[in-house]
């Protein structure tokens, strides 16, 4: 009796909270994108859920300096800034993979504007992990450092 | 042995702590079920879609049986069911320590700074899973609202 009241007022405080499975992200407002629609975003059971499965490719938006001090593991490095000439790294992979955009976290937003750009580019399946590196390394999820 | 069992100032000491300890640590939880979630996956030991499940519901049971505990209500089935999530609290620190994992432990406070698993943490379970314990098998009902409740109706 006491695990199914339990499980009913969970349920019912975290809906009616927003919280934990029932959280909602945030919008990303228009002025962020340059006006343009952004990629969905997905919590950090989700980027986890897909880093697990190894369908999706992680395009770390930060600077290349940032990155070398870690990143997720198997990730790629397109710094924002440096869009057109980095992206030929994607070249080989297929249009219609799943892209993951990332970048310090909460307090950053060159993860919306990648995720605009590679769009723009033609990948039809581009998300935003917004929580980005500050959530996923607050987890101590795999990470890398490039020497 | 039976002694022990029976003794109403020894069962109340143990029920309050108990029961407090549960209610304290089950309010972190409640408040962000997110970071408990992210605590629980990274024991790693559950699938993906599992974690926010039980960040949902645990911290409630813990509410419900630290309250049932303190107050001496349903006790028997309210310590067997924190008896058995220590086990298997236990069982997952455990776990995690042998496979090297340096993860915080998610029990009292969800803050990812805060102090990590070690053998202590597994001490410290294994005297609260003999507590819980203790009460389940404890046979008195001495200053528990089931004794108000029985005092006033015969009264």
């Amino acid at each position: 009796m006491l695990l199914l009241v339990a499980a009913a007022l969970g349920f019912i405080y975290t809906a009616a909270t927003e919280k934990g499975m029932f959280a909602h992200l945030p919008p990303v407002p228009p002025s962020q994108t340059g006006g343009l629609l952004a990629p969905a975003m997905i919590s950090r059971d989700q980027a986890q859920a897909y880093y697990e499965s190894g369908t999706a490719v992680f395009v770390d938006a930060r600077h290349e300096f940032d990155f070398k001090l870690g990143h997720i593991r198997r990730a790629i490095n397109i710094p924002l800034r440096m869009y057109e000439t980095k992206k030929s790294i994607l070249d080989a992979i297929p249009k219609n993979r799943l892209l993951i955009a990332y970048c310090d976290g909460a307090e950053c937003n060159s993860s919306i504007e990648l995720s605009v750009k590679l769009a723009k580019d033609g990948y039809t399946d581009v998300k935003i992990f917004f929580g980005g590196w500050s959530e996923w390394t607050a987890s101590n999820l795999p990470t890398d450092k490039t020497p | 042995m039976k002694n022990l069992l029976s003794n109403p100032q020894l069962v109340l000491v143990s029920r309050v702590f108990i029961g407090l300890l549960f209610i304290v640590s089950s309010l972190d939880k409640i408040v962000d079920p997110s970071a408990f979630a992210r605590a629980v996956v990274n024991y790693g030991l559950l699938p993906s879609w599992m974690p926010a499940i039980i960040a949902t519901i645990l911290p409630w049971v813990e509410l419900l049986c630290g309250f049932a505990v303190l107050f001496g209500v349903l006790l028997r089935g309210s310590s067997l069911l924190l008896s058995t999530m220590l086990a298997l609290f236990t069982l997952a620190v455990i776990s995690a320590l042998l496979r090297g994992l340096d993860i915080s432990c998610g029990c009292f406070t969800q803050d990812p700074a805060a102090g990590h698993i070690g053998w202590m943490k597994v001490v410290q379970n294994t005297t609260l899973f003999v507590l819980t314990l203790f009460l389940y098998f404890s046979d008195t009902t001495k200053f528990s609202i089931i004794e108000y409740l029985q005092k006033s109706e015969t009264a």
